[in-house]
């Protein structure tokens, strides 16, 4: 009885770990805070490596190095801790109640409308990977979604039309967005820069990218550095239906 | 099919924090049973040291 408790304890305890290092590495994905991350993985691996072996030397030349880098990382990476932490205390946990359908249908309904009159728009939802570095770098909205709104913002000659919209759960984040481009040498070279913004964006994140193309007017989605074209009103709802589901069950 | 998709949702994120779990808990645990060990070593040593050297702990009388 005894054993099965201690293993059920060790379970829990690798459980807590797990859950928190998945959270962390979820939380840097898509921040420059991910490079950083990688590297200590590696210091880590290699410590313990170093001390299974008994280079104890090494060991303990690392053991100093990883004291003195936990600092550097807290001095370095503040801004993005202090957002995490912040992160954790206003979870929109709301979000469990959404009723995404409806997000999904004005967003749909939002595209097919610009596209009919040949508007480029660039909109990336936002699903697991915080995206708010690409948030920061646009001007906040933070307003309810909905297809009016998304359509006057695409608006040719208006300030905010250039560059791309980040929804981030039932909320238009922000506008004017700038995304990284493609480096993929494979991209064809007739693809212009929107195609190419959510083709980089969907290569560093998980999220969904939908661009509507100015010259053809086509739908294209981008998610996970691949690119549809030409998608119809009833494939993009499924397409962007079955996308919600996971980060719906995650409770997000 | 709900628990098959939450499975391989960020299927290798998953598995490297399980990894870094596992590897997590047995340092620490590594770490916590020499702790036990250096702590018993020292307090039988003190013991073994008092029944030694009685007078050695013994406060002056004033």
């Amino acid at each position: 009885m005894t054993s099965y408790l201690k293993l059920a304890k060790i379970l829990i305890e690798i459980g807590i770990l797990w859950f928190v290092y998945y959270v962390i590495l979820i939380f840097a994905r898509g921040t420059r805070g991910v490079y950083v991350l990688r590297g200590i993985i590696l210091i880590t691996l290699f410590f313990v490596i170093t001390k299974q072996v008994g280079f104890e030397r090494i060991n303990w030349i690392f053991t100093k190095i990883f004291a003195l880098s936990i600092l550097a990382f807290l001095i370095i990476f503040q801004q993005e801790i202090r957002r995490g932490l912040a992160n954790i205390g206003q979870r929109r946990w709301s979000r469990f109640f959404l009723k995404e359908s409806e997000i999904i249908n004005e967003i749909t309904t939002a595209c097919f409308l610009l596209s009919m009159r040949k508007i480029g728009a660039l909109i990336a939802i936002e699903r697991e990977t915080r995206l708010e570095n690409y948030i920061e770098s646009g001007i906040e909205i933070d307003a309810r979604v909905n297809s009016e709104l998304l359509m006057t913002i695409f608006m040719p000659n208006t300030p905010l039309h250039d560059g791309g919209i980040i929804v981030a759960g039932e909320r238009i984040a922000a506008s004017g967005c700038f995304f990284p481009l493609t480096q993929n040498p494979k991209v064809s070279t007739t693809l212009g820069t929107r195609h190419r913004a959510a083709l980089g964006l969907s290569e560093e994140t998980d999220a969904i990218v939908v661009v509507v193309s100015e010259e053809t007017g086509g739908v294209s989605i981008a998610i996970g550095g691949r690119l549809t074209h030409d998608l119809n009103r009833e494939s993009l709802e499924r397409v962007l239906g079955n996308l919600y589901r996971p980060d719906k069950k995650n409770g997000k | 099919m709900i628990m098959n998709s939450w499975f391989l949702n960020n299927f290798w994120i998953k598995i490297i924090s399980l990894i870094l779990a596992v590897i997590t808990w047995f340092y620490v645990n590594e770490e916590l049973i020499k702790e036990k060990q250096m702590t018993k070593q020292l307090y039988k040593s003190s013991v073994i040291n008092q029944i030694q050297n009685p007078s050695h702990d013994k406060k002056p009388v004033k």
